[in-house]
Formats: structure tokens, sequence, C-alpha cells
């Protein structure tokens, strides 16, 4: 198994979250797609790390704050769609359009 | 060249991981979707295993599947009454994005295989060692990333916390007035 492999799984991945993250009309969905886009990135990281510079230490610094970056999105996201249900009683998104003109 | 040998696990694990997130996005339930996650997490745990990437195994167990995962679970399960899983979950432009999304994958998989990367000799550190090394790069040269994500995971804690607290405070409980008392008259 080589670079391109990992690589090509991960792109795989990505494009499923995005797909997701575009097609699904629950909010807390979209925030589960999400999280698959950024493990995605941090296959690509540690791919990178293992196949290419095994001995430098940035990508895993990386990873870890795109890690902590993950859990900080998911908190935030989810009050906010916490806060959501209870203002509008949904968490549709294609029926949350105040801000639509 | 410095590649992986095991292609089993590969396949198992890709597997693992892709079918899942596959049902994550097209499952109608959502409570479904949440656990179907899990899989997926401990999939790409497991791709992290084959990379020797031993830290992030772990990591991975328990921030993503341990911590975001029942954070998930939870606003899931606070929400799961307003969405009727009987309807379609998806909303018009699921199959041209569905098309575009597999074009544009094939594409990036197509450049990715045919590029000619240049795999690096050097040894892949045993996991103390490594462990060690993260370590120390985060104490020492790595210190301020470090902090900085600290210090954002905190504020984003604390905003959620104040995001999802409910603005009207509860009315306090009336105090029991002295008549309300049991009484305490020693026999």
């Amino acid at each position: 198994m080589n670079l391109s492999d990992f690589l090509v799984v991960s792109s795989l991945l990505f494009m499923i979250g995005a797909y997701g993250a575009f097609t699904r009309k629950n909010a807390i969905a979209v925030i589960l797609s999400i999280e698959l886009m950024l493990n995605a990135a941090n296959l690509n990281f540690l791919s990178f790390w293992r196949f290419l510079h095994p001995s430098s230490m940035e990508p895993q610094i990386f990873v870890l704050v795109g890690i902590t970056l993950a859990a900080a999105e998911a908190a935030v996201g989810l009050a906010v769609i916490l806060n959501i249900y209870r203002d509008f009683g949904t968490i549709n998104v294609d029926e949350i359009s105040l801000l639509k003109g | 060249m410095n590649s992986i040998d095991s292609h089993l696990p590969f396949l198992i694990m890709s597997a693992l991981t892709l079918g899942s997130a596959l049902v994550v996005v097209r499952v109608r339930n959502i409570v479904h979707a949440g656990f179907w996650l899990l899989p997926c997490f401990l999939g790409v745990a497991g791709l992290y295993a084959l990379l020797q990437a031993h830290f992030f195994v772990v990591v991975q167990v328990l921030i993503y599947v341990g911590a975001i995962l029942v954070l998930m679970l939870f606003a899931l399960m606070l929400t799961q009454d307003v969405m009727n899983p009987n309807k379609p979950q998806t909303n018009r432009m699921s199959l041209p994005i569905g098309v575009f999304c597999i074009v544009f994958a094939a594409g990036v998989a197509a450049i990715l295989t045919g590029h000619q990367w240049v795999n690096s000799n050097a040894v892949i550190l045993p996991a103390n060692v490594q462990t060690r090394q993260l370590g120390q790069a985060l104490i020492g040269e790595y210190a301020l990333p470090f902090e900085i994500a600290s210090v954002l995971l905190l504020a984003a804690l604390v905003g959620a916390i104040v995001l999802a607290k409910s603005e009207k405070e509860p009315a306090p409980l009336p105090l029991p007035t002295l008549a309300a008392l049991p009484d305490s008259k020693p026999e």
C-alpha cells in the first residue's frame, strides 16, 4: 500500500462528507458530514507524514490542532443548533431562511 | 521504498470507513446516522494504526469516539422529534451534487494515483520514541500552536455553554416560610 492509496481513500471520504454537507436537510447531519471531512483532512496529513516526512514533527502538530478544531466546531455548532431548535422549533436548514432577501 | 505491505487490513479498514460514511450521509433516521459514525471513526483509527501514527490511534478513539460522537448523539437525541425519518432527508440537489462529487473524487483519484510520489526512506520510530518526541515538541518548539489550540478550545467551550444556556433565567424557588417548616421541637 502506497501513499496514493491512502490519499484516494481520504479524498473519497472527503467527497462523501461534502456530499452529506451539501444535501442533508438536518443541521446536525450537516455537522456529522463536516466531521467526516475533517477526518479526511487528518488522514491526509498523517499519510503525507508517514510516507514523505517521517522525521518531521509538523504534520502531527497539524493533526493535533485539527482534532482540537473539530472538537471546538462540534461544540459551538451544536450549541447554535440547539438555540435554533429552541427559537424556530425546527433544525431543517431549508426552513431556516431569515436572512433570505 | 517505504511502503506498507499489509493489503488486507488496509482494504478492510478503507471499506469500513467509506461504507459507514456512505451510510451516515444517506440513511434517513438521523440517530442511526449518528451511530454509524462510530465504525467510520474506528476505521479511520485503523488507518492511522496502519500508518504507524500510534499516538493518533488513541487520540482518535478517545476524542472522536469518546467525546465528539457522544456530544453529537446528545444533540441528536435532544432534537430528533423534529425530522420525520419517513420523509426524504436530502434536498432536491441530491442527484446533481452526487454526480459532481463522484466526478470530482474520480478526477482527484486519477491525479493522485498518476503522480509519482518519492517516498522517504527514513525509518518510522517505534511508538514510545515517537510519542516522547511529540510530547517534547509540544512543550518545546511547538508550544505556541499548542497553547493557541488550548485557548481556542477553552473559548469555544465557554461560548458553547453561553449559547446553549437558555436566555431566561429559571425563576428561583420560593424560600420556605418558617410556618411551613416541619416542627423540629425536641421531645
